[in-house]
């Protein structure tokens, strides 16, 4: 991101830069927020839900959402199902593969907080903010397909908030 | 064959080495002396009338006081199955490998060596399949098991 983060810096010396910076700021963040395209990622049974809603009837591509089958091509992890602390390294693998900026949904109780394996479990993990840093969490277990568009809807809502500086 | 004939014929082919073990099950679950496993195994492949030639499963439990090998054996040819149980000792368990006596124990004995940590006499690889690569917490099945970020389910 060196030369697009660093053109607000030149182009508010110029008289009426900031026309031109606010523009393109709502040029950028409206079509990252509607081409949030998503790794293909599930882990246990939200995996179901996310095809769910993937599918026909729910039609996630109205939301501009289109399942990448390669952590360089996508924006988004939705991380649908149970992360055990085998899959954890490879879950943070897959974060640091995708292309900034990038961002995590945490999808069904077990990746909130561990959900039904909180207890008496040795394999899971409790919580995948141990891991990477999540945007929204989606609590259900497994979530409906309309909580699943919700939680992408208000991650739209925040990505259309970023300003060009914001980006990392 | 049925029930009460599978253990009459067992129970008269080993007697006075193995024991019936009331469970409330269909199938007879036996109880076997520690040395004389592979002896049993054997016998009971080779024999004509049980023919035991497919072992279904092997697993184990931990009781608190003590732990339990269960083998689950069953005959497609005869059209006949029935478990029977171990009981290694507590404080250095340790069994004998059925490896020779059907191939397919090798996983098996595995996850009882991994998540138990029974020590398998007589297998050919005892490595770690199941846990993470890093995993330095022992065997997580054993009653007596904790760990930092370990939570148990809180009474009642």
């Amino acid at each position: 991101m060196g030369i697009i983060k660093k053109l607000p810096v030149f182009l508010e010396k110029v008289p009426g830069g900031g026309i031109v910076t606010t523009s393109l700021d709502y040029i950028f963040s409206q079509s990252q927020a509607s081409s949030l395209w998503y790794l293909l990622f599930g882990t246990a049974c939200c995996a179901i839900e996310l095809m769910a809603t993937g599918a026909s009837r729910y039609d996630f591509d109205r939301l501009g959402m289109i399942f990448r089958a390669s952590p360089r091509q996508s924006d988004l992890i939705i991380a649908a199902g149970t992360i055990t602390k085998k899959m954890a390294p490879r879950l943070k693998l897959l974060y640091d593969q995708m292309a900034e900026p990038r961002y995590v949904i945490a999808m069904g109780g077990c990746t909130v907080k561990g959900g039904p394996f909180y207890y008496d479990s040795y394999a899971v993990e409790k919580g995948i903010d141990h891991i990477v840093p999540v945007d929204v969490y989606i609590p259900g277990c497994p979530p409906r397909p309309e909580s699943l568009m919700e939680g992408c809807l208000t991650l739209q809502k925040k990505v259309k908030r970023l300003k060009m500086q914001d980006w990392s | 064959m049925d029930r009460e004939q599978l253990i009459n014929y067992i129970q008269d082919k080993f007697a006075g080495k193995i024991e019936l073990l009331e469970c409330g099950r269909v199938e007879p679950f036996f109880k076997i002396e520690l040395d004389f496993l592979k002896e049993f195994c054997l016998a009971i492949r080779d024999d004509a009338t049980l023919g035991m030639d497919f072992l279904c499963n092997i697993g184990a439990v931990d009781t608190g006081e003590q732990f339990q090998v269960v083998y689950s054996v069953a005959s497609v040819k005869n059209k006949i199955r029935f478990d029977f149980k171990i009981f290694p000792d507590r404080e250095n368990p340790e069994i004998n490998s059925v490896i020779d006596v059907w191939p397919g124990a090798n996983w098996y004995e595995r996850e009882v060596w991994e998540l138990f940590g029974i020590n398998v006499k007589g297998h050919p690889m005892l490595k770690r399949f199941l846990l993470p690569d890093d995993w330095n917490q022992g065997n997580p099945m054993r009653k007596d098991w904790d760990a930092p970020d370990f939570v148990r389910l809180p009474e009642n």
